[in-house]
Parts: structure tokens; C-alpha cells; sequence
């Protein structure tokens, strides 16, 4: 097999714009997928028999179907549900971000109800509302605690940010397929995104793995 | 005792489930007294001071602090949360925050000081624990003894009218425990309202202005370190002491 990167070296800078779309996407999904974690985990942990109930309801829905399902839907059925358009980019970082919050807020109950009673405790006797409790104490401690299991979602997100591609979100997935669709040459162009999702996905893992190393002691009460 | 009731228990019963765990308990502090509670394990002198500051809600009787009964509707349970002070048995020190926030947390997020007075007050109080030199420490770099010093100042920086200590030593190596007894004898000097439960029956002998003697969710008899100690009345009393005296001795 001979090999032919004149493709690459041409279209680099298409390809280049493409990665930073990837990491537009991957980042803004993390964002929107841990604020509502962070927000259905804690109101499901903390809130009443109702809230669980329903909240559960979206965390077993966001579970039960596949992202690709989510991705198309949000992008093609939805729109004729509010009756407008919406673009691809928003349409891939709102079903990204809402399967994303899913698994954020399972991890982050599981934090949650790990820190013992007695922080909470302590915190009320200080004369704390619920509230101040949780977001100065409880929640800093739990999210220590789940720093593997969140930096593998992060990971996660920007993988699966590749998905949004069947929905026309112009990332490098997406852009690759265009360029080796163009120049017939398939090998070099999918090699080369396979190394750039490899060498972005990498060190975050390693990056959030020694960070949890300096961190954890700081996580158990 | 003449000065003013600041914390009374009337007739208080607390149940959880179909165990009774306080059976109407009546116990009245004074302004600057210190109330030692002894008694064995489960008979609810934990559930007391957690139903003092209403960390737990009661089924009978009242709780009064400083005039006002302590109600469970949230704002005004709040306002006596933050002038009692509570030291729990295994200090609960906030791990992810260093021993300097562990104190000013109290003060900034409820008292909304600002962050620089919060520091001096709590620097002061770090000081007064022997702890100066320990403010960019975490929890766990600290000994047993050490963290709950910290725990006595991070309940002080709220500069609360009464402190509640619940077995403060018992989860100390022997060795530390007099730190915290000597940390806790000096507030008592200086005119603290303290209700203690303990073990230490030195402490309490020493410090205490009264002592509780607690069995099966009911106060059985109560009176000075001396009349407890040397001419206990109720006969399950002396069983108690007598029980602690062959755990001392045992050591
Ligand atoms: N949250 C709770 N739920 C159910 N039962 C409880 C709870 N807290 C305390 N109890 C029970 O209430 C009784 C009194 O408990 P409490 O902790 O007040 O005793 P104590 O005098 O502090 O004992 P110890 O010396 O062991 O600390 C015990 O039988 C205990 O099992
Ligand atoms: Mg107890």
C-alpha cells in the first residue's frame, strides 16, 4: 500500500477548523451535561419523593436510548415539534449535554450520599441552610471523591462529540469524511483523525488521573 | 446558681421508631454554668443535644434557648444554631479545607463576614487552641487531639452564647485528650456556657458546675460533681461509677 499525505498537507487547515469544533462541541456539552448533573444529582439526592420520580424518569430515558437516537431526533424530529429550525451545532451540544447530565448526576448522588451524615451535620450546627451545606461542604467533598469517574465522562463527551457527525455538526469526524471523500484516499485521512482524537483524549485522562492523585485526600471525612 | 436560664429542656421526648430515646428529660443551664452529662451508651445523651439545636426534631415537651422556644420552622432554628456552638465526637472537620477556612466557614457564609475579618478572628481563635502555626494545614495532616482543637475554634468563630460538646475526647488517643480537656477548662474559666457529655469523670469533677447523670432516655438524678460523686443516691448511679471506676482501673 503506498501511502499519500498531500491530501492532509493540503486540507489542513479545513481539518484543523474541524478539530476546533470538536473541541467547541466537546467542551460546551461537558459544560451543559455537569450543570444539569450537578442539578438533578443533588435535587434527587436532597429533594422530595416527587422530584426523585421525575428526574429519575429523564436519568432512565437518557439511559435507555442510544445518543445517535437522541442526536437525530433533537435535530430532525424536534424541530417540527416547536415548529423552528435549529442549527446543527446547538442541536448536537443540547443532545450531547442532555445524555452527558445523565450519567454526571448518577455519579454525583453516588458522591453525594458517600460523605457521611455527620458533614451535614456540622455544617446545619453552624448555622448553615441546606443549601450553604451542600454547595460548601458536601458537594466540593463528593465531587473530589468522583473525579476518575467524572474525568472518564469528560473523555467520554469528547468521544462521543464524533456522533454528532450523522447530524452535520462540522467537526473532525465529520470534515474527514468530506476530505476523503474528495481525494479517495480514506487510510491516511481516518489514520490521522484516530491520532488527533487519541492525542487530545490522552492527557485529559492522565491530566484528571494526577489531579485526583493530588486531590484525594482532600475528599475523605 | 442566680444568673438567668439560658437553655431548658421541659419534659423533651424524642422516639425514633418504637424506641423511646429521651422519656421526657427536664434539664435547665444557666448563663455561664457548665452541665456535665454522664451516663451509658444509647441511654440518648447524643439525641439531647441534637434535639438542643434542633438537628433533630422533638415529639414532646420544649426546648427554650435564651428565651425563645427552639421551633423547627427553618430561620429561627437557624439563629440558634449560630449562638450554639456543637463538638462532635469525631470532630467532623471539613476535609477539602484548609484549617484556617474550616474556621472562617461558619463566619462567611452564614455571618457574611468578610473574608480578611473572618481570617483575624479565626487566627485569634487558632491562637488561643495553640494552633497558630497549623492554618494552611488540611484535617488529615493533623492528630486527633489537633482536629478537634480546630473544631472547638471553627464553633467559637460563630461567637456563640452556649457550646454543646458531645463526647469531645473519646475518640482521642490518651494522649491527646488533655489538650482538648485543657482547651475546654479555659473556656469554662472565662465564663462559657458549656453542656458536656464526657467520660472524664476528672473533667467533670473538676470543671463542672453540675452533673446529669443520664439512664434510658431520662435524667436520674442530677446535682454537684460532689453529691454525684461521692454520695450518689440512686442506686444505678453508683452502678454506673462503679463500672467506669473498673474500666479506669482495667487500663
Ligand atoms: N437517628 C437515629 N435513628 C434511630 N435510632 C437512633 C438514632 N439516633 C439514636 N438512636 C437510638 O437512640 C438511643 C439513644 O442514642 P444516643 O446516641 O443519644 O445515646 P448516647 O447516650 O449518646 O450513647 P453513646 O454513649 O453510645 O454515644 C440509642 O438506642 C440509639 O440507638
Ligand atoms: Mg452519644
Amino acid at each position: 500500500m503506498d501511502i499519500n499525505l498531500t491530501p492532509i498537507l493540503t486540507s489542513w487547515p479545513f481539518l484543523l477548523k474541524a478539530l476546533g469544533m470538536t473541541i467547541f462541541v466537546s467542551v460546551m456539552s461537558t459544560a451543559l451535561g455537569f450543570v444539569i448533573g450537578t442539578l438533578v444529582g443533588a435535587l434527587r439526592t436532597y429533594g422530595g419523593r416527587m422530584t426523585n420520580v421525575v428526574l429519575g424518569f429523564y436519568v432512565d430515558s437518557m439511559r435507555a436510548i442510544p445518543l445517535l437516537v437522541i442526536l437525530v431526533w433533537t435535530f430532525f424530529a424536534f424541530p417540527l415539534l416547536i415548529g423552528a429550525s435549529i442549527n446543527a451545532v446547538t442541536a448536537g451540544i443540547a443532545g450531547l449535554g442532555l445524555h452527558l447530565g445523565a450519567y454526571v448526576s448518577e455519579t454525583i448522588r453516588a458522591g453525594l450520599t458517600s460523605v457521611r451524615r455527620n458533614q451535614m451535620q456540622a455544617g446545619l450546627a453552624l448555622g448553615m441552610s441546606r443549601f450553604q451545606a451542600i454547595r460548601t461542604i458536601i458537594l466540593p467533598q463528593a465531587i473530589i471523591r468522583m473525579l476518575p469517574a467524572l474525568g472518564s465522562l469528560f473523555v467520554i463527551a469528547i468521544k462521543d462529540s464524533a456522533i454528532a457527525s450523522v447530524i452535520a455538526v462540522p467537526e473532525l469526524l465529520r470534515q474527514t469524511q468530506i476530505v476523503a471523500g474528495k481525494t479517495f484516499r480514506p487510510f491516511e485521512l481516518y489514520t490521522a483523525a484516530m491520532l488527533a482524537y487519541f492525542i487530545l483524549c490522552y492527557p485529559v485522562a492522565r491530566g484528571v488521573d494526577r489531579l485526583y492523585r493530588r486531590l484525594s485526600h482532600l475528599g475523605s471525612s | 446558681m442566680t444568673a438567668a436560664p439560658i437553655l431548658v429542656f421541659e419534659n423533651v421526648v424524642k422516639r425514633y421508631g418504637a424506641l423511646t430515646a429521651l422519656a421526657g428529660v427536664s434539664l435547665t443551664l444557666h448563663r455561664g454554668e457548665v452541665v456535665c452529662l454522664i451516663g451509658p451508651s444509647g441511654s440518648g445523651k447524643s439525641t439531647l443535644l441534637r434535639c438542643a439545636n434542633a438537628l433533630d426534631p422533638l415529639d414532646q415537651g420544649r426546648i427554650s434557648f435564651d428565651g425563645h422556644e427552639v421551633r423547627s420552622s427553618e430561620t429561627s432554628v437557624r439563629l440558634v444554631r449560630q449562638r450554639m456552638g456543637m463538638v462532635f465526637q469525631n470532630f467532623e472537620l471539613f476535609p477539602h479545607l484548609t484549617v484556617l477556612r474550616n474556621v472562617t466557614i461558619g463566619p462567611t457564609t452564614v455571618l457574611k463576614l468578610g473574608q480578611a475579618e473572618a481570617d483575624a478572628r479565626a487566627r485569634k481563635l487558632l491562637a488561643k487552641v495553640g494552633l497558630a502555626d497549623k492554618e494552611t494545614s488540611h484535617p488529615s495532616a493533623l492528630s486527633g487531639g489537633q482536629q478537634q482543637r480546630v473544631a472547638i475554634a471553627r464553633a467559637l468563630a460563630m461567637e456563640p452564647a452556649l457550646m454543646l460538646f458531645d463526647e469531645p475526647t473519646s475518640a482521642l488517643d490518651p494522649e491527646t485528650i488533655g489538650e482538648v480537656l485543657s482547651v475546654m477548662k479555659t473556656l469554662a474559666d472565662e465564663g462559657m456556657t458549656m453542656l458536656v457529655v464526657t467520660h472524664e469523670m476528672d473533667f467533670a469533677r473538676r470543671v463542672a458546675n453540675r452533673v446529669a447523670v443520664f439512664d434510658k432516655g431520662r435524667v436520674i438524678e442530677e446535682g454537684t460533681p460532689q453529691e454525684i460523686f461521692t454520695a450518689p443516691k440512686v442506686p444505678r448511679t453508683r452502678d454506673f461509677l462503679s463500672h467506669l471506676g473498673w474500666h479506669g482501673e482495667s487500663k
